[in-house]
């Protein structure tokens, strides 16, 4: 059993790819920069969060005047652009805010690109779940990152987050020990959102990236792969892209956390939206079951999908249920930015379409195996498993 | 047994056992107040603690749907070199347009029925006036008192509430639930979203013209 597991992780280790670095040949295609373009995005927020961490004060009463400070004082220079100066603290702090916008973007696209095209497969297996658990991990320092600006959005985003694993104690069975509960406190540091979960949040928000990027490094100093496989120049571009943004856009401050007002609508950063559209329609445990699910089919992809072919056609069922997870995600979205819910009548529409679309997916399936098995019949040999990228 | 497999078990379990021994020293370093050889039930030491302070005076809530928002300051233990953390709990006082039972002392039944659990007993138990705690029951946010059901309906989703209720309601802006203040077996009965239970409940009592909130439902994240 433990040789098993063993030679299976070996097996998947060797194929590992974190950082596309192994696709030397396809630099022509842009969804193939995604892995160095991960890996630059991460590098940026990792460089410019440390700079940041010079002048940010991680106190309830002085985070969001230092981050003011930062955004409007810091590094001056003799410019203004639009009315408002123009200060290195305010485009450090923007590379930081638009580079983990991108960072999240890129994961987010590359592990649509593995669903899609079947990466997840044999050997792809262990690359998938980590390219999932980066995901993870890059939303955690995000919304951790986000709390630290202490202003009303966060402060609600923060506080909404946590109060979903405190339903898990209704679990039945396990729920009576309070591990739900245990879990909103570890995380906020007592009961109530404070200075504990600044300090908190603080910590596990450049804890996060920094372990990682050491474990990362510790794993790539022994396979000598590269991991920004670029040229030059786009890396450049990319680089002024996100200062352009920083000048034009500055990130925002809002307006300071006020703990006795909720404004309406409330918001988080833009990859959380859906999932807060999702929290209006479900009963609060399914808040946090739901997420929890849908994490656990995206690890268990690989194992679930044993279709033979790679490409999106060739195994209807998962190529349905993905984009149904693109479409719901984007119209999630739009619906919150909009401030639609109609709570009485959307989640029955929801569930119908979700019921049709999959029924029709399988139909979909079972008419494209059919298919398969009259051609192998008939003398024709369907198609044999090909490699990940030809 | 082979005995390679015997030595292997010989060195797991002490490795196990030590790691399970480390596991509730490593919580209490996490969180100062779990009990030691406990990783589980963490709230009775969480337990926040508030003084009474006068919210309202009655004159100030004389008519029906009169209303004013107060805030309660509660301390709670905080995982910081500290210690304390004081929090505030926004609350509002409202008066109904008629009398409902708050507390039976009989049965210990009722809205307020959940004082016992923290040894008290209500000092009012039929009143027309009653104090929520704003805190929303779903997932933390401060919810509205709401004077023209209209203004819910345009603002909070579209609930458009059936005539008996097309009075002044409670709305939370984050996930859309709405409290019927007025309900008379249910006060802050919800009306519709996701919210799983009413809001909760302050202790008051009346000392002359003053009302004074003593105590408020414990639960949830404030
Ligand atoms: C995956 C990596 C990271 C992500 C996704 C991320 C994300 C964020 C976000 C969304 C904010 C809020 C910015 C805003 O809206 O203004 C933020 C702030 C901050 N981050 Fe990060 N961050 C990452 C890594 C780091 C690292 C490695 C450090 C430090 C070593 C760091 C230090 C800070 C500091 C000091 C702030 C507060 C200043 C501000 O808000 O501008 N971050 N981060
Ligand atoms: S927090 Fe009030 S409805 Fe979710």
């Amino acid at each position: 059993m433990w040789e098993r597991v063993r030679d299976w992780l070996a097996e998947r280790r060797q194929k590992l790819d974190l950082f596309d670095e192994t696709l030397v040949a396809r630099q022509d295609n842009p969804l193939y920069l995604m892995g160095p373009m991960l890996y630059y995005f991460w590098l940026i927020t990792v460089v410019t969060g440390v700079i940041l961490m010079l002048w940010y004060e991680p106190t309830t009463t002085g985070a969001y005047s230092s981050i003011e400070r930062i955004q409007n004082d810091i590094g001056r220079l003799a410019v203004t652009f639009l009315g408002h100066p123009v200060t290195l603290g305010g485009l450090v702090r923007g590379l930081h805010k638009y580079g983990a916008d991108a960072l999240i973007t890129v994961i987010f696209l590359r592990i649509y690109r593995m669903y899609f095209l079947g990466e997840y497969k044999k050997p792809g297996e262990l690359s998938w779940i980590l390219a999932i658990t980066g995901l993870i991990l890059g939303m955690i320092s995000g919304i951790t990152g986000y709390l630290l600006i202490w202003n009303q959005r966060a402060f609600w985003a923060a506080k909404v987050v946590l109060t979903v694993p405190v339903y898990f104690d209704q679990i039945p069975v396990l729920g009576p020990m309070k591990f739900g509960s245990m879990i909103a406190f570890l995380f906020l540091g007592g009961p109530a959102v404070g200075q504990a979960t600044i300090t908190r949040f603080y910590a596990i928000h450049f804890g996060v990236s920094l372990v990682l990027l050491i474990l990362v490094e510790v794993m790539f100093q022994r396979t000598r792969r590269k991991r920004i496989n670029m040229s030059l120049f786009p890396l450049t571009l990319f680089l002024i892209m996100l200062i352009v943004i920083s000048i034009i856009l500055p990130a925002e401050s809002g307006r300071r956390a006020d703990p006795t007002r909720t404004p309406l609508p409330i918001l988080s950063d833009w990859y959380f939206l859906a999932l807060y559209q999702y929290v209006k329609y479900t009963p609060p445990l399914w808040a946090g079951l739901g997420p929890g699910l849908l994490i656990g089919f995206g690890m268990l992809v690989p194992f679930l999908d044993r279709s033979k072919g790679r490409g999106p056609l060739q195994r209807p069922f998962f190529t349905v249920v993905g984009a149904l997870a693109v479409i719901y995600f984007l119209a999630f979205t739009a619906l919150i930015l909009f401030n639609i819910a109609v709570i009485e009548r959307d989640p029955l529409i929801i569930m119908n379409i979700t019921l049709v679309v999959l029924v029709l997916g399988l139909l979909w399936e079972l008419r494209y195996r059919r298919r398969l098995r009259k051609a192998a019949l008939s003398g024709i040999r369907p198609p044999v498993r090909v490699s990940a990228h030809g | 047994m082979e005995r390679r497999k015997f030595l292997k078990l010989l060195t797991t379990v002490p490795a196990l056992a030590a790691t399970a021994a480390l596991v509730s020293p490593l919580l209490r370093f996490l969180k100062p107040n779990v009990e030691r050889f406990k990783i589980t039930a963490p709230t009775a030491l969480d337990a926040a603690h508030g003084e009474p302070i006068p919210v309202a005076t009655l004159k100030e809530v004389s008519n029906p749907w009169d209303y004013k928002y107060f805030v309660f300051t509660q301390k709670y233990p905080q995982y910081t070199p500290e210690g304390f953390k004081a929090a505030n709990v926004p609350g509002v006082v409202i008066r109904l347009p008629t009398k409902i039972t708050l507390y039976d002392p009989t049965t210990g039944q009722g809205p307020l029925g959940w004082a016992r659990d923290i040894g008290k007993t209500p000092k009012v138990s039929e009143s027309d006036i009653i104090v929520f705690s704003r805190i929303c029951p779903h997932l933390g946010c401060i919810y509205n008192f709401v004077p023209n059901y209209k203004e819910v309906t345009a603002g909070y989703g579209g609930y458009a509430p059936p005539p008996p209720r097309q009075h002044a309601l409670m709305a939370c802006p984050c996930h859309l639930s709405i409290y019927d203040p007025a309900d008379p077996q249910l006060p802050g009965r919800v009306l519709s979203g996701p919210a799983p239970r009413p809001p909760r409940t302050f202790l008051y009592e009346l000392q002359g013209e003053n009302i004074i909130a003593t105590d408020v439902e414990p639960g949830g994240i404030a």
